[in-house]
């Protein structure tokens, strides 16, 4: 057998793997009773990636013209992307079967994000990861600086350093130069003749208001999630903030603006998704990102409703909006830099109290009564953080529970057991506070 | 007037326990059995069986609570509560002479937890292995088979042993060659599996410690039976050790007073 064949063969192999483990995620996200049908759009844009493996049609994109850019984490501003006319795709990855054929090039205690998306790059065939012209990688972590690296054997990359003390004067100095070498790179790529436009004010305050209506209707689902009787599912929220990576910004925000609106009407009429009795669950820590929706689909199952989370693929994701008032390019580069660096609270940066803050003003504005603390096998700085935010909760009196895994459906009932017992405790917790009070 | 009855199933990797209880929490009747590949058909035979030699008609016996690794496939139950939860519930009951337990820690076949409790035995939080065989029934009794013992024989062995020898892997695998090797070298049994219990003492420590186990605690699961762990959980914790008259029985207890109370 010629070697052509056998590695077309093993591209065979993984997206047949990787289309069932899609399809199979995607069957029980729609036979959840009571789904409203305006989350079809999101569950068509995760089956366009990962089962049909057409992409381009959510991404309002013309494959063999437009040019594609991957990004890695929440901190490559978007907008600069769309401003040079280019479309973004976000590969941060939840493939268990890629995974496997990234630890080739990944160690072993390398986390399964990376590894997931390794694979992706190294054996061709997944159209959203194909399609990428060049791939942008922040220098957050260690596993994303090194992806980086192996992943150039494949692709073009372009670095973004990110410095790790955020507050200092000389991380918003390295922050801005970095952002204004990604602008003239983006103004530079090429590919069959197309080339990236130049991003002038104009097209920067269209990429801002496009984005930031994305971020406004966000927030709105955000809000409608905290109210005392579940309007969805986090499993379903999770679903609908991971599709953002596969479509155009456009066609997210007008089927966000349309779900929200239903979720409203849902609210007015008193036809909950859930019923209120289900102990509230918050998920900080690592990303659950499609296929691999095994935490927040497990808290549901046992029991418990996920209200909100702190995940860069969820509900961080597309929170702050870019603060720019004046049409000039300058002040718009500023908005966006600062959006980007700022607010982010992965555990990569330091000091970063910013994180606890937040997780504490979540607890309170969603009602929490415990805390699922997601570690993915090999993400040391979430890690390490566990025990500030187990100490910080203990004055709010809110229980946490740190569950370490993979994208291996293997501790399934190892992990189920555990999440069933915690939120057994948050129900006897539940039953002795309303006594108490009545 | 008829008797009403309770029962709880403790459906556990390696043995299904049983527990039948009348409706002033007295222990009328219990069973353990090997799990086998049909938990179900097992646990039915056990309840049968119970029912019979205690003369007690079956529609007497009402609420059946499953917990345990295979609960969710016992057809009799009414309904199923986790480990944590009956071994919590099960607590107050077990105690010897009505200490107050604060730490329950269960070493089953398959995984071994801490739960903390608060002073009116509700969970205040909860700790398990990962999915690993160190620290559990599992680990014991590959080791026991290492050195041509029966796992019912450890403790007493153990308890013989002036200078617990030191085992260092947690893993099972890795841990049964250390053993074959300080066999081979013709180190005192006893000593061996009093350093296999230390082992498993100091990793279930560890556990305990990160959970924030309190003074007061009840060693149950088939690990209460062996008094060389007990003994060396007491070193390795700094704190005495309780372990109930029937420390396997703890689950399925605690299963069958959460059918007497909760509807």
């Amino acid at each position: 057998m010629k070697i052509s064949d056998m590695v077309a063969k093993r591209t065979r192999r993984l997206l047949k793997g990787v289309a069932r483990s899609a399809a199979v995620e995607l069957e029980r996200l729609r036979s959840i009773p009571g789904t409203p049908e305006e989350l079809n759009f999101f569950y068509d844009v995760l089956e366009a990636a990962y089962v049909r493996n057409d992409p381009a049609p959510m991404l309002d994109a013309r494959p063999d013209k437009d040019l594609f850019v991957g990004v890695y984490c929440m901190v490559v501003p978007e907008e600069l992307i769309y401003a040079a006319g280019a479309i973004p795709v976000r590969l941060c990855a939840g493939c268990f079967e890629s995974s496997q054929i990234g630890e080739d090039r990944v160690p072993r205690d390398g986390c399964p994000l990376v590894k997931s998306s390794m694979g992706l790059s190294m054996q061709k065939g997944l159209k959203v990861f194909d399609l990428c012209d060049i791939v942008a990688i922040p220098t957050t972590c260690d596993a994303k600086r090194k992806l980086g690296e192996e992943l150039s054997a494949f692709k073009e990359v372009w670095m973004i350093e990110t410095p790790h003390i955020k507050d200092a004067d000389f991380s918003r100095r390295i922050w801005m130069e970095q952002m204004y070498a990604l602008k003239a790179k983006l103004e530079t790529v090429k590919r069959n003749g197309t080339r990236g436009k130049r991003i002038n004010a104009r097209r920067m305050a269209a990429a801002i208001q496009d984005t930031a209506r994305a971020q406004a209707e966000m927030r709105r689902l955000l809000s409608l999630r905290s109210a005392e009787k579940p309007l969805i599912w986090g499993r379903q929220a999770t679903a609908v903030v991971n599709a953002f990576a596969y479509a155009h910004v456009n066609r997210w925000t007008e089927a966000v603006t349309r779900l929200n609106n239903r979720l409203a009407a849902m609210a007015e009429n008193d036809q909950p998704m859930a019923d209120s009795g289900r102990p509230r669950i918050y998920i900080a820590g690592s990303p659950s990102l499609f296929p691999n929706l095994k935490i927040p689909t497990l808290v549901e199952e046992m029991g418990g409703v996920v209200v909100a989370d702190e995940s860069c693929a969820g509900d961080r994701y597309l929170y702050d909006p870019v603060g720019s008032t004046e049409k000039n390019l300058n002040d718009q580069m500023l908005g966006v830099a600062s959006r980007y660096l700022a607010p982010c609270v992965c555990p990569s940066f330091t000091p970063n109290d910013d994180r606890l803050t937040l997780i504490q003003r979540m607890i309170t504005d969603f009602a929490v009564d415990g805390v699922l603390y997601h570690v993915l096998k090999g993400c040391v700085v979430y890690d390490f953080e566990v025990n500030r935010v187990e100490n910080a909760l203990r004055n709010n009196q809110i229980p946490l529970l740190r569950v370490e895994t993979d994208y291996n459906p293997e501790d399934v009932e190892q992990l189920r057991t555990r999440i069933e017992a915690f939120i057994e405790m948050l129900k006897s917790k539940r039953s002795r506070t309303k006594q108490a009070v009545s | 007037m008829s008797q009403t009855y309770f029962a709880g199933i403790d459906a556990g990797s390696t043995y299904v326990k049983a527990a039948l209880m009348d409706e002033n929490q007295a222990l009328v009747a219990f069973d353990q059995r090997p799990t086998g590949i049909d938990a179900d058909g097992t646990s039915q035979k056990m309840i049968a069986a119970m029912a019979e030699a205690n003369g007690i008609p079956a529609d007497h016996i009402q609420n059946i609570i499953a917990t345990g690794y295979s609960r969710r496939i016992i057809s009799m139950a009414r309904d199923t509560v986790t480990e944590i939860k009956a071994h919590a519930r099960g607590a107050a009951w077990s105690a010897p002479n009505s200490i107050g337990i604060r730490t329950v820690i269960d070493i089953g076949g398959q995984d071994s937890k801490v739960i903390v409790l608060d002073g009116d035995n509700e969970i205040l939080n909860f700790a398990m292995n990962d999915k690993c065989a160190a620290g559990t029934g599992r680990f014991l009794e590959s080791l026991a088979r290492v050195l041509e013992l029966d796992i019912s024989e450890l403790g007493p062995l153990s308890l013989q042993s002036n200078m617990p020898l030191s085992i260092n892997s947690t893993c099972v695998v890795f841990a049964e060659s250390e053993v074959v090797s300080l066999v081979a070298r013709k180190k005192k049994r006893e000593d061996i599996v009093a350093g296999i219990h230390h082992s498993l003492a100091k990793r279930i420590a560890a556990m305990a410690r990160k959970a924030g186990a309190q003074p007061g605690i009840l060693l149950t699961g088939g690990g209460g039976r062996n008094a060389g762990i007990a003994s060396a959980l007491d070193e390795a914790l700094l704190m005495d050790i309780h372990v109930p008259e029937y420390p396997q029985l703890n689950g399925a207890l605690g299963a069958a007073l959460i059918g007497m109370t909760e509807d």
